[in-house]
């Protein structure tokens, strides 16, 4: 039996989305397919920031965020193989799903219709789903990944839920040798995106509203880098090139989505991985009509998942990331919500901290 | 040589989009590439009445318009190697490109972005493409479809946009055995989609808002009929079922596209090839994440594919729910069209030589 404590970092005053209180919680109630870790490391993500503003509706308090989980697992359940005490290992932004439905059966369960996210969910036994800014957690295992030896736990931790939900598209997209993928906006995501698709031998082009980012994008290696800021005629010169764009803007209204897809090659996919608060710009069927197609991704499968860390692991990829201690949870968020982070968050536990890389 | 006239019926004001006067008309200066062709038949098509009422923006006046086009090879230039004089042939709603550009290469000529269109379009040289409620086309061998021998001409006709339009992407995105397609909208295009769709080994949904057309489609092949609501509660049942939706829907407003969108399997496509003159409703990119789905649209289809489904017309005796009518009563059909009072395509037949 642990002795493993659960204690979070949790928004007690959903009016006051930066101030992060300690308090003790009851994790998910243990059962044979799971597996129970201490968190070392948590990423922040856009989603967190989403979810404690209430962009993205209203949130029961109090709650403890976080999805881009990595730490040192402490039990394994009897029916659990994959994994013993001891080992490294992360949780994304997914928890648990059916297992039985054909989404779950087709190695689609980031799709399964009843999904349960990391945190702001419950379990059917009714228990709240609280996330990672916290000391421990226990998810089934086929929510638990692996970390590769090579692969440092801090550099891990924004893969989970960041590094997959752009790797899942680009990998289904078919990125790799000869093909030219597009990705707009570089932040968080997107800085993986395009770190990724280089690795995976895509040509890629980065598109950025201001020279800002400039340097930061060359070193991360794209090929090219179009300033979309005050260049309406940004997407002329790339008409039909382009043979996929992973979006990972946050923003809706204003952008010239038209645009975007004029620079896709037949039947190209522009693939929104960014979920805005606000709606998408109005679009006329017309718009379409290069034959490229609009959609969306929801995370990834933990075979994609896995195929992502041995990608970093092999090729040494490391994300741009600054760590702040957990306690300072409250000046990250903030820091993300004014886009002043290059170009992920992550945070080392410090309730109760573990030694561990 | 020839001596065929260039005559047809044509619109000369958009504000009198119904008023037709027979025009004679310049045609194109025939080419080494070019095949001419003595006009039989003309399908009426929703572009035709989106052109002239001018919803889809300004077009050239005069204007003739139609482009599912059927008829006789009178004249082949030097150069053609698929036709010869007295050929049933047809031309669809592409009559040109750049023939050089790597959609042209790749059998996406249909996506070159200097297409030419059949009608109320301009030739390099500056021409105006005229279309076929007239006696006589000359196109490029390209676009130029060979019309098989056991498929009649009346039948073929609007099969060259209307059913073209829909068998390019029920193919290009995998309509077939073990695969569910739904059809949105049961007109023109609508009909042909089922027609289609069944012939390819598809299992197919129609969607309709007329509890009047449950008995046609019913006839047509459709394995399920489902009567749609604005609100979308049809789709609830259907939730996460369909590999594909073809939607004809001509009208944006009251459109329950969200609704329609979470009908579709993982990474389903829904293709638009109705094209409303309004905006789309709006979505956001959560509509898009519980199934990763695409939404598009599709234009036309190549020759390619526009000689596979003539053949799969011919080999399975596909035939069309059309309503004939004289050329010179353009005027009457396409007025019924705009009041989508026609079971399911009108097609003319031409009268002036």
């Amino acid at each position: 039996m642990s002795q493993v404590e659960f204690k979070g970092y949790a928004i007690t005053d959903a009016n006051l989305w930066t101030q992060f209180n300690l308090i003790e919680y009851q994790p998910k109630t243990f059962d044979d397919n799971d597996v129970e870790l201490r968190i070392a490391y948590c990423g922040v993500c856009g989603s967190d920031v989403h979810t404690i503003t209430q962009g993205w509706g209203q949130i029961p308090t109090p709650l403890v965020v976080g999805h881009e989980i990595t730490g040192q697992v402490t039990r394994v359940g009897a029916n659990v193989k994959e994994f013993k005490v001891g080992d490294r290992v992360g949780v994304g932004a997914q928890i648990g799903s059916c297992y039985k439905c054909r989404a779950c059966k087709e190695d689609q369960e980031n799709y399964c219709p009843s999904m349960i996210d990391t945190y702001n969910a419950h379990y059917p036994d009714g228990v709240f789903a609280q996330g990672g800014y916290s000391t421990a957690i226990r998810a089934n295992q086929q929510f638990v990944f692996a970390i590769p030896e090579n692969l440092p736990l801090r550099y891990a931790a924004s893969m989970l839920c960041a590094g997959l939900t752009v790797f899942s598209p680009l990998k289904r997209h078919g990125c790799g040798p000869g093909k030219k993928v597009g990705i707009v906006g570089i932040g968080g995501l997107g800085h993986y995106a395009l770190l990724f698709a280089k690795a995976m031998g895509a040509e890629v082009y980065a598109f950025t509203h201001s020279n800002r980012k400039m340097d930061d994008i060359k070193k991360m290696g794209a090929d090219h880098i179009i300033v979309t800021g005050n260049n309406p005629d940004f997407a002329k010169p790339l008409q039909m090139q382009l043979d996929l764009i992973v979006c990972a803007l946050d923003v809706g209204k204003g952008m010239p989505l038209k645009d975007y897809l004029s620079m896709l090659w037949v039947h190209g996919k522009f693939v929104m991985v960014g979920l805005p608060d606000e709606p998408l710009p109005e679009m006329k069927a017309f718009d379409f009509l290069t034959g490229a197609f609009l959609g969306g991704s929801h995370i990834g499968n933990k075979k994609e998942a896995l195929e992502m860390l041995q990608l970093a692991a092999d090729k040494g990829i490391k994300p741009w990331i600054e760590e702040m201690p957990m306690s300072k949870a409250g000046e990250a968020v903030q820091r993300v919500k004014n886009g002043d982070v290059r170009y992920r968050f992550v945070l080392k536990q410090d309730i109760s901290p573990i030694d561990i890389d | 040589m020839s001596s065929v006239e260039f005559k047809g019926y044509a619109i000369s004001d958009p504000k009198k989009w119904n008023d037709f006067s027979v025009i004679e008309f310049k045609p194109k200066a025939f080419q080494d590439t070019d095949v001419e062709i003595a006009i039989t038949h003309c399908g009426v098509c929703g572009s035709d009445v989106h052109t002239i009422t001018g919803g889809w923006g300004e077009a050239p006046f005069p204007l003739v318009p139609g482009h599912e086009i059927v008829g006789k090879v009178t004249r082949v230039g030097s150069e053609v190697k698929g036709f010869k004089v007295g050929d049933r042939a047809g031309i669809g709603a592409q009559i040109g490109s750049c023939y050089s550009c790597r959609a042209c290469k790749s059998d996406n000529e249909n996506y070159c972005s200097k297409s030419i269109n059949t009608y109320a379009s301009k030739y390099p040289d500056g021409i105006s493409t005229q279309g076929g409620y007239s006696t006589a086309i000359r196109g490029h061998e390209q676009f130029v479809f060979p019309i098989p021998e056991n498929l009649e001409s009346r039948h073929a006709a609007s099969m060259l946009c209307g059913g073209l339009t829909v068998y390019s992407p029920l193919v290009r995105n995998g309509a077939g055995p073990g695969k569910k397609v739904g059809v949105v909208g049961i007109g023109g295009l609508g009909h042909y989609a089922i027609l289609f769709g069944k012939a390819l080994g598809a299992e197919m949904y129609a969607f309709t808002h007329s509890k009047d057309k449950i008995e046609d489609i019913k006839k047509m092949g459709a394995d399920h009929v489902v009567v749609t609501d604005d609100e979308g509660e049809f789709a609830k049942d259907l939730a996460m079922s369909l590999d594909l939706i073809i939607s004809t829907r001509d009208v944006a407003e009251g459109m329950p596209l969200q609704q329609y969108l979470s009908m579709l399997w993982i990474h389903g496509h829904f293709v638009t090839v109705g094209l409303p003159d309004k905006p789309l409703p709006q979505l956001s990119a959560f509509d898009f994440c519980p199934n990763g789905c695409y939404l598009g649209s599709s234009a036309i289809g190549s020759k390619k594919e526009a000689v596979e489904m003539l053949q799969l017309a011919a080999d399975r005796g596909i035939k069309p729910w059309i309503e004939e009518l004289p050329m010179k009563d353009a005027k009457q059909a396409v007025e019924r069209l705009k009041r989508n009072d026609v079971k399911y395509r009108f097609v003319l037949t031409q009268d002036l030589a």
